[in-house]
């Protein structure tokens, strides 16, 4: 044991051993994304199961049905009627409806400001009193206007009214109901959710003149389709990635699976096959929306506040009618409805490969984990060489001499136990300059108006490829630079880098793993003499630059470079989405620092 | 008098009562839409001295007991259910005087010169209660009991001098859930035990069926100013029933859409068809309804006790409408309230009401009914904020009238919602007409501090509001992180507060009650320690059992043992005994030498 030690201790000072690192780095990359592809296997993944005993997904009896859908059609028509009427007349209208089953009705005006547009409407929602109830707890109902595609809510409005006035005659809710339809998916119930829990700014947002206890769930409808349908898609992920409770989706797939026979799917991923590859795409789907943290619904809005919730749509031909549709709902609410305590026990933190397949945070989180460790490996291994310029000296000579003329031994008495001291001050503000310049992206990408933004982020791309070459004149000229400012500055960061992905990790483990998974060339690069290397890597890094990247994406996906400026400004003002800070002020700098040090040339120590 | 209480100057002032008397009456009052307040009230008198004799006739003696052991003046009890919807219902029954927050409420004046004598006092009366009444008073301990400075008086009559010497306290337990064992036990009190009278008609599957529904006792020493004081017991029961929902039958209660052709449609929108388009128009009907249907059986004559002056059934319906009695009975009307009439009932006949469905357009609106009188004040109270650290409570509080109001808003908050006083405040609402009076609303605050798991916050306040505004009282607190015993098992459903009470003095003596809330703490993800903990206690249980079993126990037949193991081992014990004390005098003798003795003197023993 002391002979082990004592061989372990001196292989610390073997210098071979600092030529471990960057090998361990892109080792920790590759196992990382080998990591993610396993998931999908059978042995790495879990099936999914209702974990809340309470719930008892699917064991009622659902009598929505019969002459209900007398009065559904009723209701449709009355929606046909409004379609071409203002929000407030809408208003007007469903509050006159809803007023007539003897619900409580209040309305809420918001107006939001993005991209030098005007968000503007009015929410109107109902209260369905719990008939013994003492109003501590209340699940939500929700049907937008319009429909997340845009188009007029038609059956899911009809619907919801008239589960309204179904729901009032029964006497066993716990609960309150709340019916909330806002005017569109997108603004309409992020007003109205943030005023529910009066974190709305009152500047803009009204408060809510009526109001229940502790909200428990919310389910959304969105159900515009006219034909009858195939399945139920599924739409779950949240603002900023946050994921509702894995046991309210169970719920939703077991009572449309199991009771109501009605397919349903996750992710749009219509006609799964329980493939490798399916399962694969849909994971990855799956982070990519999380990893944008972008709202997909109008249930998203609740999410950031830990209620559960998830919207509805049915999609494909098939020969299921609005009455299933109502069951579906009912028999959630029913489930939902029996909850004695606030979901709590399954997973929050999951990706789902199928409706019933999923991988929970313990499985999934050591890829992100390991791209975000190669960073500060390299960090790490960077400030010890820095500090080392022996090591240096046997580098230079290896890289002059291109031979060794004495290995092992020689090196190992070349060892100098004295480090040299490290000038901090000039890396230190490079790196601090490069993270205060990002809150310009930042600031201007949110503020601007629609119609500069994308000749600004246009210019913004120019003025990012441009930047490093005069960062790296500027620094040139100021002070020599030595190879040790650029292992320093490329040291800091990383550091910044690594621990800023490995702490996102835990809350939004895809945005992680693909920033990180983009910002993996940083590692690798370093200072040349040789033109034609630093060509190379100026090119990769120019490929994975943060504006290339966006636009690469906007027009791989279809979206115009104004639509996705548009939607991240939205995010950023409405929604509080912090992908944007992730991008500027994380990502950005950390490629300005990594592509300045490319474009300077050595100097020769 | 056109209130909701118009009914009350039947009941016979409290200067005729008798020593000993009982009467009982019931009212039913029909609301928006298809609700239908029943309130039933049984009162029961008697005499001081009698009570003092323990000679108890229609006071139930074990109630009785429970009052004299605990020194009660006067009692107060209330088992509450629901909310009652002010917007729609209006005033209050009772003026609000007969209800509790959500659960069981309970306050007593009680004989005491010592606070600690009180709480003693208190201890013994919320257990006896607790046993009688089926309830877990018991709960109501030191941390869930207050005593209020402004917000009750009492409703009897005391002398000076003994109200000098009694404490007022109040416990509330908002997360007890009432039902069916609560009101056996309520019935049980009366004299004719809900066997006979109005008291037939209180069915527990209707009556916790109903939307609020709320049972009182109150007991409280009446003196009137001529004759001799009488100890007065009133039970009441307030309960506002869903005619729909009542009408179902009972063996099939679950509300199926009813058939196509069943259903009432406005036949004059543009896409009516029958069986295909219906826009339903069902709540435009007015209530149409029988009192065995609604109650689920038939009166059965009346109590033979009760006074048969005081009419047992009153109905507030607009006089234009058509209601049916039974036979036998006979239909009173009061000239000064023409929307009110009484029935008096023979004895062992069986009485029902029938209520027609009313013909468009009717006096009192569409619906056929008595408009509902505004409330003096409309209260409601909801968290603010987010998160599991701070929170805040807002109360809303509306003064429809054309007076201002003034009232004492009194909260009883645990101990683990700690208020930040300094954040307490009111404003008038922005929209309200006269929005600069907004610094003197709060006139006087009488304040305890909570003390971590000894006792809870104890707020009250004094406010006044202008006429026809609105005022947002608010004021911010932490919650506390519990101990981890502290919390329930179902720790993730939060913890419930119980709901302010508001009393008004002006322009009129009221009480409102908010409804309860339910506060989440910051809870412990418990499933982890929770498994971890049942799993080694379940691993060492089975395996240091086990185990211990093998090493410990030897095998030996039942021919091996000896016969006498018993006898021999009493007797080694002695021989032991003895040689330890003789190695005791030994060792007084010889020194410490003989210490060894008494242990070789054992092992031979064995």
């Amino acid at each position: 044991m002391p002979r082990l030690l004592s061989t372990a201790l001196s292989l610390r000072r073997d210098p071979r051993l600092l030529r471990i690192p960057p090998y361990v780095s892109a080792f920790c990359i590759a196992i990382g994304v080998v990591w993610l592809l396993l998931l999908p296997l059978d042995d790495y993944s879990r099936r999914t199961y209702v974990s809340e005993n309470a719930l008892l997904p699917g064991q009622v009896h659902t009598y929505f049905g019969g002459s209900e859908q007398h009065i559904f059609r009723a209701f449709r028509h009355e929606v046909d009627l409004l379609a071409d009427k203002n929000n407030y007349e809408v208003n007007d209208k469903l509050e006159s409806i809803l007023t007539g089953f003897g619900v409580k009705v209040g309305r809420q005006n918001y107006t939001y400001h993005s991209a030098g547009q005007k968000y503007t409407g009015e929410n109107v929602y109902g209260i369905l009193q719990a008939p013994r109830g003492d109003a501590t707890e209340a699940i939500v109902l929700v049907a937008a206007w319009k429909s997340i595609d845009e188009q007029l809510n038609r059956n899911g409005i009809a619907l919801v009214l008239t589960l309204a006035r179904y729901f009032k005659r029964w006497s066993l809710w716990s609960k309150d109901i709340i019916l909330l339809l806002p005017p569109d998916s997108t603004t309409g119930t992020q007003a109205w959710v943030d005023a529910y829990h009066d974190a709305h700014d009152s500047k803009h947002v009204s408060p809510l003149p009526l109001k229940s206890g502790a909200l428990q769930g919310a389910i959304a409808i969105d159900y515009p389709h006219e034909q009858r349908y195939h399945e139920l898609h599924i739409i779950y992920d949240g603002t900023n990635g946050q994921l509702p409770n894995l046991d309210l989706i169970n719920s939703i797939v077991n009572i449309a699976g199991g009771q109501m026979g009605i397919e349903t799917t996750v992710q749009q991923m219509t006609g799964h096959t329980d493939s490798y590859q399916d399962r694969l795409q849909t994971m990855l789907r799956g982070m990519l929306y999380q990893g944008l943290g972008y709202p997909t619904g109008p249930h998203s809005s609740f999410i950031p506040y830990h209620v559960d919730a998830i919207t509805l749509q049915p999609t494909g031909e098939g020969w299921h009618d609005e009455m299933a549709m109502g069951r579906v709902v009912e028999g959630s609410f029913r489930s939902l409805n029996n909850l004695l305590e606030h979901l709590h026990q399954s997973f929050f933190f999951y990706l789902l490969m199928q409706k019933n397949r999923f991988v929970s945070i313990g499985t999934y989180l050591p890829s992100a984990m390991l791209l975000a460790a190669n960073f500060t490996i390299m960090a790490i291994f960077l400030w010890v060489k820095s500090g080392q310029p022996t090591v240096k000296d046997v580098d230079s000579a290896k890289e002059k001499n291109d031979g060794m003329e004495h290995k092992g031994d020689a090196a190992q008495a070349s060892w100098n136990p004295l480090a040299v001291e490290r000038n901090l001050l000039s890396p230190l503000t490079f790196v601090a300059i490069c993270h205060s310049i990002s809150a310009i992206p930042l600031f201007v990408f949110n503020h601007l108006g629609l119609n500069t933004l994308p000749l600004a982020f246009l210019i913004f791309s120019v003025a990012s490829t441009v930047l490093p070459a005069i960062f790296s004149f500027a620094a040139a000229s100021l002070q020599k630079s030595t190879l040790q400012y650029f292992q320093l500055t490329k040291s800091f960061s990383l550091l910044i880098l690594g621990v800023s992905l490995a702490t996102l990790s835990t809350l939004n483990f895809s945005l992680a793993f693909l920033v990180g998974l983009l910002a993996s060339p940083l590692t690798f690069i370093r200072p040349t003499n040789s033109v034609a290397t630093r060509g190379i890597f100026a090119m990769l890094l120019i490929i994975t630059s943060p504006p290339i990247v966006i636009l690469t994406t906007a027009w791989t996906s279809g979206v115009t470079l104004t639509e996705v400026l548009k939607a991240a400004s939205l995010g950023w003002n409405v929604w509080g989405m912090y992908t944007p800070i992730v991008i500027w002020c994380m990502w950005w700098p950390a490629w300005l620092v990594g592509m300045t040090n490319t474009l300077s040339p050595i100097s020769k120590a | 008098m056109r209130s909701l209480l118009s009914f009350l100057p039947l009941l016979i002032p409290s200067a005729l009562v008798s020593a000993t008397e009982y009467h009982e009456q019931l009212n039913l009052r029909p609301l928006p839409l298809s609700a239908l307040l029943a309130s039933f009230n049984f009162r029961a008198n008697t005499s001081i001295a009698d009570f003092e004799a323990q000679n108890f006739r229609l006071f139930p003696r074990s109630l009785g007991q429970i009052l004299q052991y605990a020194g009660t003046r006067e009692l107060h009890l209330r088992f509450t259910l629901g909310r009652w919807d002010a917007e729609s219902w209006g005033t209050r029954p009772w003026d609000g005087t007969r209800e509790g927050g959500t659960g069981v409420e309970l306050w007593a004046w009680l004989d005491a010169e010592t606070d600690e004598e009180a709480d003693e006092k208190w201890l013994t009366l919320t257990n006896a209660l607790s046993g009688l009444f089926c309830a877990s008073l018991n709960f109501i301990d030191g941390t869930r009991t207050i005593r209020p400075v402004v917000s009750f008086q009492p409703e009897g009559d005391h002398p000076n001098t003994t109200l000098a010497n009694t404490r007022l306290l109040h416990g509330v337990l908002p997360h007890e859930v009432v039902c069916t064992e609560n009101l056996t036990p309520f019935l049980k009190m009366l004299p004719c035990k809900g066997k006979a009278g109005i008291a037939s008609l209180l069915d527990g599957h209707k009556l916790f069926d109903a939307s609020f529904q709320s049972m009182a006792i109150d007991v409280r020493p009446i003196c009137p100013s001529e004759g001799e004081c009488v100890l007065q017991l009133e039970q009441t029961v307030d309960m506002v029933l869903d005619v729909d929902r009542s009408k179902r039958p009972h063996d099939n209660p679950i509300p199926r859409p009813p058939p196509g052709h069943d259903l009432i449609c406005d036949t004059t929108k543009p896409y009516h068809k029958p069986d295909d388009a219906c826009y339903p128009i069902d709540h435009l009907r007015g209530q149409d309804w029988t009192l065995s249907q609604i109650f689920g059986r038939t009166m059965k004559g009346t109590c033979p006790l009760t006074d048969a002056e005081v009419p047992p059934v009153c109905v507030h319906l607009p006089s234009t409408r058509d209601l049916f009695a039974s036979q036998g009975a006979h239909e009173i009307r009061y000239p000064n309230n023409d929307s009110l009439r009484c029935y008096h009932i023979d004895q062992d006949s069986e009485f029902t009401l029938v209520l027609t469905k009313s013909e468009f357009p009717t006096e009192g609106g569409p619906l056929g009914i008595v408009k509902p009188e505004t409330p003096v004040l409309y209260a409601e109270r909801s968290f603010t904020g987010h998160g599991q650290e701070h929170g805040g409570v807002q109360a809303i509080l509306t003064n429809p009238g054309d007076d201002s109001v003034e009232f004492v808003y009194m909260e009883s908050l645990p101990w683990f919602m700690r208020v930040y006083l300094h954040t307490l405040s009111a404003r008038i609402s922005a929209s309200s007409p006269n929005t600069n009076s907004s610094a003197d609303l709060i006139k006087e605050i009488y304040y305890r501090p909570a003390l971590d798991r000894a006792r809870g916050t104890q707020l009250e306040l004094l406010l006044s509001i202008p006429p026809r505004c609105t005022v947002f009282l608010t004021y911010d607190f932490e919650r506390s992180i519990l101990r981890y015993t502290e919390y329930p098992p179902d720790a993730n459903r939060g913890f419930d507060v119980a709901a302010a009470v508001i009393t008004t003095l002006e322009p009129k003596a009221m009480n409102i009650r908010t409804t309860s809330l339910l506060l989440y703490l910051p809870t412990p993800d418990f499933s982890m320690p929770y498994n971890v903990i049942i799993f080694t206690s379940t691993t060492v249980a089975l395996a240091f059992g086990g185990i211990y079993n093998i090493i410990v126990r030897r095998m030996v037949g039942a021919n091996e043992v000896p016969r006498t193991a018993m006898k021999d081992k009493v007797l080694a014990f002695i021989q032991k005994l003895k040689k330890k004390k003789s190695a005791v005098v030994a060792a007084a003798a010889a020194g410490g030498k003989a210490s060894i003795e008494p242990v070789s003197g054992t092992s031979e023993a064995k």
